[in-house]
């Protein structure tokens, strides 16, 4: 089997997601014997993008020149683009301010230096370049990281569920914070594949994986409301991973 | 006279020769306040007066995830080994039993499935009579107190009334003998509930409420979230899904929970949907519940039990369209 040449970058955000892999202690072995990594400049001291490259799995959101130069770079080199965790496929966190000024984001934080950035408001790779799987999740799953490998090693990508996290704290026999304990929990509205890791120690879904597919949007906020949320804190809630819920969708 | 009767303190001598037969499991309130079907043993309190498990008992049968299926390039296919301990499941509703019978149809009948039919029959039951809440509708769709279950458990105020239904609870019944008291049996249990009728009849007459306007209106509020039909007794609905290791030379085949109401269900390759809307995906929901199909055309396999009215976070209940259709009769 040719093995398949890999490179990992990081854009705008944490390198969690790239983490997550290195996180991936027992299996790191396999991993190097199965892929060529190319381009990695979290774990890698060769920092330069060379050859044709079979998969590029790219963290974060685009928010620089520099991001966009790399994006490009490994676009024009790679057969497959995987955005790797919500920032690259949602915005993610590095997005939530994106409807207020971004100069005077930069302003409060950098005060006269940031006349000197050159950041403009943080997007997923989609906006720029055709994505052709991802990965979703503030940070990913291990195991959909690793499942993804195992299908690459055979030229494919897996089936990730496309039902929202509701469904696997179900199966879990979690108690339903939003019915049983009126909480603003955003489970309904988000991409499953976590196992309800939040839900299951009592922790609302804060809605790090993104929005699930035909995520009914108009109904959990009605819902919400009904509940006693203000819609301000309803709105500032769920756009922490994601500022472009569409409240009106249904389906 | 028998001696058939478990009187209310002798009930952890009841358990303790209960597990001789097997890994005893039962409903108990987990820590979290849920109740759930779990291993007993020391500690654990069973649950006698319980309105229902969050999860139905199915999961004995077909676990959310399943493996159904290795596959190694040296060795080919291989099943996994049937390694199924005997198991005792008691304190089950009578709905819950009719849920396990329906299963029981839909797996045992026509095609085995081998898996299945490993867990079901290292698996003994042991019912519980019930009091109906606000939720519950079963009437007779369950009264029957048998339903394929082994031993069966009918509570009055100082003791339960044991009855054993199969070789496997005769023999149960037969080791308790020590610590029961001798009574008369009790006459059969009846009760009645007119939705249950209304279903029955909708069901007979093939009724589809086409015309309703409760459709769209469950559609417009449904969050497919997938509880009502997870948390169903009898929904069996289950998608294939494979996955290769990273030795890129084994795979695992999954069998896991699928669920009417996600997009996925009707999905096929090339993206083509046989139902695209949630109103469709409503209407077919219905009609496998209330109408069957296939070789189980003209089962109703709803067996009252309610979960699907209670974990829903907005309060969609099928249910309307029978009441509905009741009050359009009336004058």
């Amino acid at each position: 089997m040719k093995k398949p040449i890999i490179a990992i970058a990081g854009l705008t955000a944490c390198s969690g997601c790239q983490l997550t892999l290195l996180n991936c202690e027992e299996e790191l072995p396999e991993i190097a014997q199965r892929f060529i990594i190319d381009y990695f400049p979290l774990g890698l001291t060769e920092r330069l993008i060379t050859g044709p490259i079979d998969v590029a799995i790219v963290e974060g959101a685009v928010s620089t020149p520099s991001d966009l130069e790399i994006l490009m770079k490994l676009r024009n080199s790679c057969r497959c683009l995987v955005a790797l965790g919500t920032c690259a496929l949602w915005g993610g966190i590095a997005a939530m301010k994106n409807q207020e000024s971004r100069k005077d984001l930069a302003g409060t934080v950098y005060g006269s230096a940031a006349d000197e950035l050159k950041t403009f408001n943080p997007q997923p790779l989609h906006r720029f370049v055709k994505i052709d799987f991802a990965i979703t999740g503030c940070p990913p799953e291990k195991g959909e990281l690793l499942a993804t490998l195992a299908a690459l090693l055979r030229g494919t990508f897996p089936v990730f569920p496309r039902y929202p996290v509701c469904s696997e704290c179900r199966s879990r026999e979690n108690l339903c914070l939003l019915i049983e304990r009126n909480e603003m929990c955003l489970g309904p509205l988000i991409q499953a594949g976590c196992n309800a890791r939040c839900p299951a120690v009592g922790i609302r879904c804060e809605g790090c994986r993104g929005p699930v597919t035909e995520a009914n949007v108009a109904a959990e906020m009605e819902l919400f409301l009904k509940k006693g949320f203000p819609r301000d804190e309803i709105v500032s809630r769920m756009q922490r991973f994601y500022p472009e819920w569409n409240y009106e969708q249904r389906s | 006279m028998t001696r058939n009767l478990l009187k209310h303190d002798s009930i952890a001598d009841f358990l303790e020769i209960l597990a001789t037969f097997g890994e005893l499991h039962g409903p108990v309130l987990t820590d979290v306040g849920v109740s759930a079907f779990r291993p007993l043993g020391p500690g654990i309190d069973l649950l006698l007066d319980y309105s229902r498990t969050l999860v139905p008992p199915k999961k004995y049968l077909l676990p959310p995830r399943d493996t159904v299926l290795f596959f190694a390039t040296d060795e080919g296919y291989r099943q996994p080994a049937a390694a199924v301990p005997e198991t005792i499941l008691v304190g089950l509703h009578p709905c819950d039993l009719q849920g396990i019978a329906y299963l029981d149809k839909v797996f045992m009948r026509d095609r085995i499935d081998p898996l299945y039919r490993a867990r079901r029959t290292a698996l003994t039951l042991i019912g519980l009579s019930c009091e109906p809440d606000e939720y519950c509708f079963c009437g007779d769709l369950s009264a029957t107190e048998t339903h394929g279950c082994d031993l069966f458990m009918r509570r009055s105020p100082c003791e339960f009334h044991l009855r054993s239904n199969t070789p496997k609870g005769k023999a149960i019944l037969d080791r308790l003998t020590p610590i029961l008291a001798e009574g008369e049996p009790l006459p059969a249990d009846s009760r009645t509930c007119d939705m249950a009728a209304a279903i029955q009849q909708a069901s007979v007459r093939g009724e589809t409420f086409e015309k309703s306007a409760l459709w769209d209106e469950f559609a417009g509020r449904c969050l497919s979230c997938g509880a009502c039909s997870l948390c169903c007794p009898t929904c069996y609905c289950f998608d294939i899904r494979e996955y290769g290791a990273l030795d890129g030379e084994t795979t695992m085949r999954l069998r896991e929970w699928d669920n009417c109401l996600f997009k996925d269900h009707g999905e096929v390759a090339g993206g083509f949907n046989f139902r695209k809307s949630r109103q469709e995906r409503f209407h077919y929901r219905y009609q496998h519940k209330y109408l069957g199909f296939g070789p189980t055309r003209g089962i109703v396999s709803c067996v009252g039990c309610g979960r699907c009215r209670v974990v829903c976070p907005v309060g969609i209940d099928l249910l309307e369209l029978f009441k509905e259709s009741e009050d359009e009769k009336r004058p």
